[in-house]
């Protein structure tokens, strides 16, 4: 099996399985694991800007992401947005989003490194986590220069090719051939990427999943019955 | 179910709303909720409760989880009290609640561990094929090897060992030093066993049963008040906690109710609700202010000032102005104010000199049986002076007339004892009081009303009773002309009107004078309620006893003494060992061989430690100049080198010999009996080849060599002078910032130029949690802490008996204490089979107090038989000298049973004697009895922590009815008074250990106590006197206000007066670096803190985050700002005894001129080093040193005299200044560096030597 395969037909589905299956057993047998490990007691300094700018941030590339990769082309084009149209969006908001996910990512990370309150009671896994994320990130902007070199050419194709072959992957038909010819650099940002949903289970990013957006629109008050059990 | 799963079915979470859409009803999951029950859920609740030195008491339910104790909580079914009194719950504080964490906290020592260095030293002489005590011989003989670990204390480096390995070192170090030395040079310390009675008597009944000796605490602790045992021949004696309620006037002072009695400060708060009054005095705005009604800011250290012009108040319009019937009455019966005292003549007047006594007069008026020990009153019935019951010639040898009663010993005829002579004077004279007030005279003449009589031995003097020369002691004009009087209490210059106070002590003339004034017209309406609670902030001064004196002296001229509601409340390290009777046969092991070796700690510390060397007080610069002082020129360390010699204090080494080769040699030389060999010392004595320890407490073989630490924290918490312990007793790393030599110059000390560095050969500490005591030992066992072991707890704060209780096994390899001394008692055993064969032991004991010897040396005349005033007889002018066999091979058998002497003997408390055969027999039934073969076989057991719980209390009054009747019997027969019906109503009662697991019990009434219990009085000190007419166990039988010892007189303590803090002078010795810098000089004041107990709970986490998390130093904000402190910064407090580094804590509640550091804060919690020692930075006693007073060394003679931590030096630390100066965050070292030869060489800090 070629290195291509392996990375581009194969990760992905061990990287996706991954992913559900641990979250889902953690989620069952470790609910105390189960949190953001926030450390904002410790040291508020900066806190509410730098989290903030990396929140926004990072929420915001990953709803680009999802929006230009996983929603179907066919989406867009009936909306009347061309190719064109949809990749200088994308290049525009991932600048945008992307600075201010890597300001406030690169205040995290150094407070993570040098506050010695935070060093000291942080663990090995919060460290990679945000290092992983913040190259990931930086993979993610360097590509940016490519897409505005394609864009200024008038030329979609590599952004086509690059939904085309996550459609290929979620459809079960992977077609790692597809991305034999964008440049390397979105492979190993694609890689990073796909990393980031493997150790996910591992790390406090499982705060994701659990955001309590239902507080947002809960009754006042909650009656739990007392269930009836076998 | 899955969590995940359930998720999934959020669109039909909702089954149903209500209230229009702002209710929804789910059956979503709930098993998260079991989280939140399980934190509280448990397999078993236990009842225990905490082994500390607070005297709180508080019964604590345990909740055990899992096989590990999860929290605990307070027990709230103490048995009711009565309807109109609040109840004694809920007691425990936060420090208690927070005792769990302990148990698996890093601080717990779960295994036995050694100093490596140590080890590796044994392993080799055993490997060599030494036995174990030739092993431990051949290291204490090789200086390089002994000096290999010695040097090393205290700075880490232990390794974890064996049950075996380190109880055969032990047991190895005790016999050898048993053979070398004697076993006077083995020395245990442990403090206060009503906290845990068991673990106390454990390692003291294994020490007493190889002849060590057991180190006193209540008064090195200057916890001790002198004053209680010299007023009333009682240690200590106060009332419940419930009391306070009763009273109806409260002045509390140097007792901080919330912060030090917290589980019982509820009852001050409730009284205020009835209208009690209540006046704080506190220099401070201590927690205890706020309950005032009025605070008198006094300055620290002058608060007997304060007393006695409130006492001046009071006196003249109570007695003088107008005769207050009940006062009347209270003096004449129980106070020595009738008392007549001689005059003698003195410069062109007259100086009070003893109590007139029965010998003096032609045929003793009628008494044969001690005349000399009983003090004469005038009758003014009869018109003639009688000796009335009571006095303490009366209590030995006759029976029956050591009561109360107003009957004249000769005839019992009913006598009224005369308070003055005033309008049946023989004359007028001048008679001169001591006065010590720097810039004032220092003999106040006034004049006094006097009588006239011819002695029996043809000398004509004038007696005065101790009412007249008292009032004019307090400088009350009665119109008999002469200076030093004041008619008016704003005469500011003479002593002791409310104006003269005022200088002194910066609080308000008017403040004293009307509370003087309410104080004794509440004690009039209410015959009695109104009491003093007192504690450390005024007990803990070189004249605490003084301080003490004016506030008993207003006590007694007021009536309140022995009154419910009144009197005397001391609170401060006082602890009530209630069944103590039952008690001290065990932890003595009085039941296999007696007497005990006992010492007062404070003098044992300061010649071990050699702080005497240091010393820079002046004896005779607080003598007075009314007294024979024929002692002049001495050192405080040359008075207490004479007052061993005459048998006052204990000595520990008694001589520079082994008593054990001493009686080997007398028996050589032909002696026969105890006897024989009592004479053979006497001559070796009087020949001078025989010498007191203490004449030469430097010389090697008077060093003390192995110490046993348990339950006490004796380095970190209770050294006062804490480097000197560093430098010279364990040879560590110390900031000792001075050579010792102010000390030079005793006449009967012999003084070495170098001082002797490192004394003990083995230091060995037993605890639950590594301190700065075990970072210091050399030896850490490991015992199993509160939660763990079965024992038994009393406090005189309430009337319960309860347990601690063993809620899970000891944790790791920890064993009980009990079982720990077991063990040790076995491998000596062991040991000694082939080392110490059966051996004599010869026993140094000073003058008893309750016992016959209390009459050793009458009329207060101070005899040195060296000196040729006399010769030495032992136990009359020496130390009596006991000869103990010891039979070392059996000390396990008689460790683990309770041995015959229980029925040979009997038991006895404070002079009462009674049978105790039948109780003997009954634990053999209730304990079983010893089956290993051995001197013990048959012999109640007492192998289980239980079973001694139990023989504890099937032997005490306090838990036996019938004891209680046995004792009360006894003492009956003694007063010629019937008593029975004090404790009539529980005759039948007997209350075990499984008794008071289930609910803490009410004790019965018993002679040990000089109060009652009671469903009608709440307990207090001195109500069996009043209102039984027992006497005060002193030399009237009454209630003292003079002492007529020859030393209080030298000292001018005849009468209590006003002594103001002394100069200990270390403050003047710091670098010139600090002098440079900005910097304050202060008093050094050490009170009690709000998040611990002692050192206890200080470094548990809990704790620590409730405040600063390490050692805090408070000061005065506006003083701190004019040398640049702000708060938190570091600052470190110095003067020659050494320093200690600590944050600042700038507060508007320190006044000016003190610096306040709370007792007790660990060394090895966030200490840094100081920068001046270069050594750890200390904790608040590296900057103290302890000095003794002359007068508490007095014995053999009435209530002055020794008992253990009954009476003796007391370890004051409080008159102590430092200079204080501020250190940059970045000058604040850690000396977190490796340890280095030169490091380790460098023991003292650069340019300090090893004298």
């Amino acid at each position: 099996m070629s290195l291509m395969k392996f990375l581009f037909a194969v990760y992905p589905y061990i990287c996706l399985t991954v992913f559900v299956v641990a979250s889902w057993i953690r989620f069952d047998y470790q609910q105390y694991t189960w949190k953001t490990d926030s450390s904002m007691l410790l040291s508020k300094k900066s806190m509410v800007v730098a989290s903030n700018l990396f929140h926004i941030g990072i929420l915001s590339i990953f709803g680009g992401h999802f929006a230009g990769l996983v929603l179907p082309h066919g989406l867009w084009l009936g909306l009347g947005i061309s190719d064109m149209t949809h990749q200088w969006i994308a290049i525009i908001a991932g600048i945008v989003f992307g600075l201010m996910c890597l300001v406030g990512g690169a205040m995290l990370w150094s407070r993570r490194m040098f506050n010695p309150r935070i060093r000291a009671t942080g663990r090995k896994n919060d460290m990679f986590v945000i290092s992983w994320l913040m190259i990931t990130l930086l993979l993610g902007l360097m590509t940016v220069p490519f897409s505005i070199g394609h864009a200024n050419h008038n030329d979609p194709s590599v952004m086509l090719l690059l939904a085309e072959w996550v459609k290929s992957i979620l459809l079960l038909n992977p077609q790692p051939e597809l991305l034999a010819t964008v440049d390397p650099i979105f492979r190993a940002h694609i890689f990073f990427g796909m990393t980031v949903f493997l150790i996910f289970p591992f790390t406090r990013l499982v705060h994701i999943l659990t955001a309590p957006l239902s507080y947002l629109g809960r009754a006042y008050q909650i009656v739990r019955t007392k269930r009836r059990t076998v | 179910m899955s969590h995940f799963l359930d998720r999934l079915k959020f669109l039909e979470r909702i089954k149903e709303t209500f209230s229009n859409g702002h209710g929804i009803v789910t059956d979503e999951d709930r098993n998260w909720e079991d989280a939140y029950r399980n934190r509280w859920r448990h397999d078993k609740v236990v009842r225990s409760t905490h082994g500390v030195n607070c005297t709180g008491g508080c019964s604590w339910r345990i909740f055990v989880k899992n096989g590990l104790v999860s929290f605990e909580m307070q027990q709230t079914d103490y048995p009711r009290t009565r309807e109109d009194l609040p109840n004694h719950e809920p007691r425990g504080c936060q420090r208690g609640a927070s005792f769990s964490w302990y148990l698996y906290s890093p601080h717990r020592i779960k295994h036995p561990m050694i100093r490596g260095r140590l080890l590796e030293l044994y392993r080799a002489e055993r490997q060599s094929g030494k036995d174990p005590v030739e092993a431990w011989a051949a290291i204490q003989k090789d200086e390089k090897k002994r000096d290999k670990y010695v040097r090393v204390r205290g700075l880490g480096g232990f390794v974890r060992t064996s049950w075996n390995e380190v109880s055969e070192i032990v047991a190895a170090a005790n016999v050898y030093t048993i053979k070398k030395w004697g076993p006077d040079r083995i020395y245990g310390f442990s403090p206060i066993p009503a906290m845990s009675m068991i673990s106390y008597a454990a390692g003291s009944r294994y020490l007493s049963l190889i002849g060590a000796a057991c180190g006193s605490f209540y008064d090195w602790y200057c916890d001790l008040p002198a004053a209680s045992p010299q007023t009333w021949g009682e240690q200590t004696d106060v009332p419940e906690a419930a009391d306070w309620y009763n009273s109806t006037y409260l002045i509390i002072t140097g007792a901080n109710l919330p912060m030090t009695r917290t589980p019982d400060a509820h009852f001050a708060t409730e009284v205020r609700y009835k209208g009690t009054k209540i006046v704080s005095m506190a220099p401070d705005y201590a927690e205890y202010v706020k309950f005032a009604d009025l605070w008198m800011p006094v300055k620290q250290g002058t608060d007997s000032a304060a007393f006695l012009a409130m006492g001046h108040v009071a006196l003249k319009e109570f007695y003088i102005n107008k005769q207050d019937p009940y006062f009347q009455e209270y003096a004449r019966k129980y106070t020595d104010l009738p008392m007549q005292v001689i005059l003698r003549a003195h410069e062109d007047g007259f100086v009070s000199d003893r109590n007139l006594r029965a010998s003096d007069f032609d045929g003793g008026l009628g008494e044969a049986n001690n005349p000399e020990w009983k003090t004469i009153v005038f009758d003014s019935k009869g018109k003639r002076f009688i000796a009335p019951n009571g006095s303490i010639g009366f209590r030995w040898g006759e029976e029956g007339k050591w009561n109360l009663l107003e009957k004249t010993g000769a005839d019992q005829a009913e006598t009224e004892a005369e308070l003055t002579c005033i309008d049946n004077r023989d004359a007028v004279v001048s008679v001169g009081f001591p006065h010590f007030t720097p810039g004032e005279d220092e003999l106040l003449y006034r004049n006094v009303p006097v009588r006239q009589l011819t002695l029996a031995s043809g000398e004509t003097v004038y007696v005065a009773s101790v009412f007249d020369l008292q009032v004019a002691q307090y400088g009350i004009d009665r119109g008999l002309g002469g200076g030093n009087v004041a008619s008016s209490y704003d005469d500011a210059d003479v002593a002791y009107t409310p104006a003269w106070a005022a200088k002194y002590t910066g609080v308000k003339a008017a403040d004293m004078e009307r509370t003087g004034r309410e104080f004794a017209d509440n004690a009039s309406r209410t015959k009695g309620k109104s009491m003093v609670i007192m504690g450390a902030a005024i007990n803990h001064w070189y004249h605490n006893d003084l301080s003490y004196r004016a506030i008993m002296n207003l006590l007694h001229m007021c009536g309140c003494v022995g009154q419910t509601g009144g009197g005397w409340a001391h609170y401060v390290g006082q602890e009530k060992l209630r069944p103590q009777a039952g008690w001290a046969p065990i932890a003595f092991a009085l039941d296999w061989q007696r007497p005990p070796r006992h010492m007062n700690s404070t003098s044992y510390w300061y010649f071990h430690t050699d702080q005497w060397r240091y010393e820079t007080i002046d004896a005779d610069a607080l003598m007075s100049p009314a007294g024979k002082n024929r002692n002049k020129g001495l050192t405080l360390a040359d008075y207490n080198v004479k007052a061993t010699r005459m048998g006052w204090l204990p000595s520990m080494p008694h001589f520079n010999r082994n008593p054990v080769e001493l009686v080997a040699e007398a028996e050589k030389a032909g002696a026969t009996d105890e006897a024989g060999v009592s004479k053979y010392v006497v001559d070796q004595l009087k020949s001078g080849k025989l010498d007191m320890a203490f004449a030469d407490p430097d010389a090697e073989e008077n060093w003390p060599r192995n110490l046993i630490v348990w339950r006490a924290n004796l380095i970190g918490s209770s050294a006062k002078g804490h480097e000197y312990f560093l430098k010279h007793l364990l040879g560590a790393q110390n900031g000792v910032m001075s050579e010792g030599g102010a000390g030079n110059g005793c006449k009967e000390v012999k003084w070495h130029e170098e001082g002797p560095t490192g004394k003990l050969d083995l230091m060995v500490d037993i605890n639950f949690r590594l301190n700065s005591t075990g970072a210091y030992s050399d030896i850490i066992l490991p015992t199993a802490t509160w939660y763990e072991k079965n024992d038994l707890n009393t406090t005189d704060m309430h009337p319960f008996i309860h347990p601690l209780g063993e809620a899970v096994t000891p944790g790791w390899e920890s064993k009980s204490d009990w079982q720990i001394f077991k063990r040790l008692s076995k491998e000596f055993s062991k040991l000694a089979a082939k080392h110490l064969p059966d051996a004599k032991d010869l026993v140094a004991l000073p003058m008893q107090h309750d016992s016959a010897m209390e009459l050793a040396q009458p009329l207060g005349e101070a005899r040195d038989w060296k000196l040729g005033e006399c010769e030495p007889i032992p136990g009359k002018t020496m130390p009596i000298l006991k000869v103990v066999e010891r039979d070392y091979v059996s000390t396990y058998n008689k460790y683990i049973a309770l041995g015959p002497l229980m029925v040979e003997l009997g038991n006895n408390v404070k002079g009462i004697d009674w049978n105790t055969e039948a109780e003997y027999e009954e634990l053999k039934k209730c304990n079983y009895t010893v089956t290993e073969e051995g001197v013990s076989k048959g012999m109640p057991s007492l192998e289980e922590d239980i079973y001694v719980c139990d023989a504890i209390m099937r032997m005490a009054p306090e838990t036996n009815g019938e004891v209680a009747h046995k004792s009360w019997s006894a003492l009956s027969k003694k007063t010629g008074i019937d008593h029975h019906h004090l404790y009539a109503g529980r005759h039948e009662d007997k209350i075990t250990f499984r008794d008071i697991v289930a609910q803490p019990r009410k004790i019965i009434t018993a002679p040990t106590w000089s109060g009652i219990e009671s469903e009608t009085v709440s307990y207090t000190a001195g109500y069996t006197n009043v209102h039984e007419h027992i006497p005060f166990r002193t030399l009237t039988g009454r209630a003292h206000f003079y002492q007529d010892h020859e030393w209080f007189l030298d000292f001018g303590e005849g009468f209590c007066t006003f002594k103001p803090p002394v100069d200990l002078k270390a403050h003047d010795n710091v670098p010139a670096s600090v002098r440079a810098k900005p910097h304050l000089t202060l008093s050094w004041i050490t009170p009690h803190s709000k998040w611990g107990i002692h050192s206890s709970y200080q470094d548990n986490l809990r704790m620590l985050n409730l405040f600063r998390g390490g050692p805090y130093i408070w000061l005065s904000e506006e003083e701190a700002a004019t040398v640049g402190i702000r708060d938190n910064d570091w600052v470190e407090a110095i003067n020659s005894n050494g320093a200690t580094v600590a944050r600042a804590v700038v507060s508007q509640r320190v006044p000016r001129g003190m610096a306040l550091m709370y007792h007790a804060q660990e060394k090895n919690i966030n200490v840094p080093g100081s920068n001046t020692t270069g050594k750890r930075g200390g904790i608040l006693n590296s900057v103290t040193r302890v000095v003794v007073k002359p007068t508490n060394m007095v014995g053999g003679y009435a209530q002055l005299s020794y008992s253990f931590n009954y009476y003796g030096t007391v370890g004051c630390q409080r008159d102590e200044m430092v200079v204080l100066h501020k250190i940059e965050d970045q000058d604040i070292d850690w000396l977190e560096r490796p340890l280095t030869d030169e490091r380790e060489a460098q023991r003292n800090p650069e340019g300090i030597g090893s004298k």
